[in-house]
């Protein structure tokens, strides 16, 4: 029963680790694109 | 920028929602498997299975996905091939990472030992290597990384077949290619269970991935834009 669960945690456990990675990641690209729209408006 | 509001939000609810529902099949596949019979000679550890098959199953997925958006951008100068290809070449990773550790703990209760140089085994953890090299050489291969790294994803596509038959080539101690279809009736259900809600999974991992990387190329955009303002007002 503990290598059942240690197997179906670790997938969990990875999934949610690439989950939080990419979604920081688009969080951070997002931010970054508002703020160089904000740059770029002044100047349309 | 307004216009595009809604789409965005359509797209994030779309991904939301995707997520909640494999993440809901995530819990009832563990009640599937707890209720699936017990297989006579391996007991308990052998519920792995159901696990750690669709992760094998999303390896395959990932390399071939990845071979194909590889060769739009060889042969055809796809970007969106491209991204697709190392999105695709990510999740590779990911699940076979899950299959290298899921597969070690089956085999020390089944087995006797974490690890044995059988040979699906041995072709398994060459084809995860192949995928890391992708992303190695992307990363670091300078000017030519992106050709050079997809190239290497047609190699790791020619590894599948072998990874695929190598149980039915040179008899080894891994089960071979016939153990699905021989399941006992009460053990298909979780399997294929298991099995979609890994590859929904997948799915909308991918989805969240490649606006990663339609996000970025947007960024690269702007800025060059900015940058070709500025050089036009100095």
């Amino acid at each position: 029963m503990t290598y059942v669960a240690l197997a179906y945690g670790f997938i969990w456990g990875a999934v949610f680790i690439y989950v939080l990675l990419v979604g920081r990641r688009v969080a951070r690209i997002d931010a970054e694109i508002e703020d160089l729209r904000r740059r770029l408006k002044p100047r349309a | 920028m307004l216009s595009t509001m809604p789409s965005a939000r359509r797209s994030r609810a779309r991904f939301l929602v995707g997520l909640l529902l494999t993440m809901h099949g995530f819990f009832v596949a563990p009640l599937l498997v707890a209720n699936a019979p017990l297989e006579k000679t391996m007991g308990i550890v052998q519920k792995i299975f159901y696990f750690h098959v669709p992760c094998a199953w999303l390896l395959i997925l990932s390399t071939f996905v990845c071979a194909g958006g590889s060769l739009a951008y060889l042969f055809a100068g796809s970007e969106r091939g491209d991204r697709l290809a190392l999105c695709s070449a990510e999740l590779g990773v990911l699940f076979g990472l899950c299959v290298m550790v899921t597969g070690p703990l089956w085999a020390r209760a089944a087995w006797g030992v974490f690890w044995t140089w059988d040979v699906r085994l041995t072709s398994s953890l060459l084809l995860w290597l192949m995928l890391i090299g992708y992303g190695l050489a992307r990363r670091y291969g300078g000017a030519g990384g992106r050709r050079l790294a997809a190239a290497m994803a047609l190699f790791a596509a020619a590894d599948v077949p072998l990874v695929y038959l190598s149980v039915n080539l040179w008899r080894g101690l891994h089960p071979n290619t016939r153990t699905v279809s021989s399941l006992a009736p009460g053990m298909r259900l979780p399997f294929f269970f298991s099995l979609a809600i890994f590859s929904a999974l997948w799915g909308v991992l991918l989805a969240l991935r490649m606006r990663a990387e339609h996000s970025q190329a947007r960024l690269v955009e702007l800025a060059i834009a900015i940058e070709d303002a500025e050089g036009n007002s100095a």
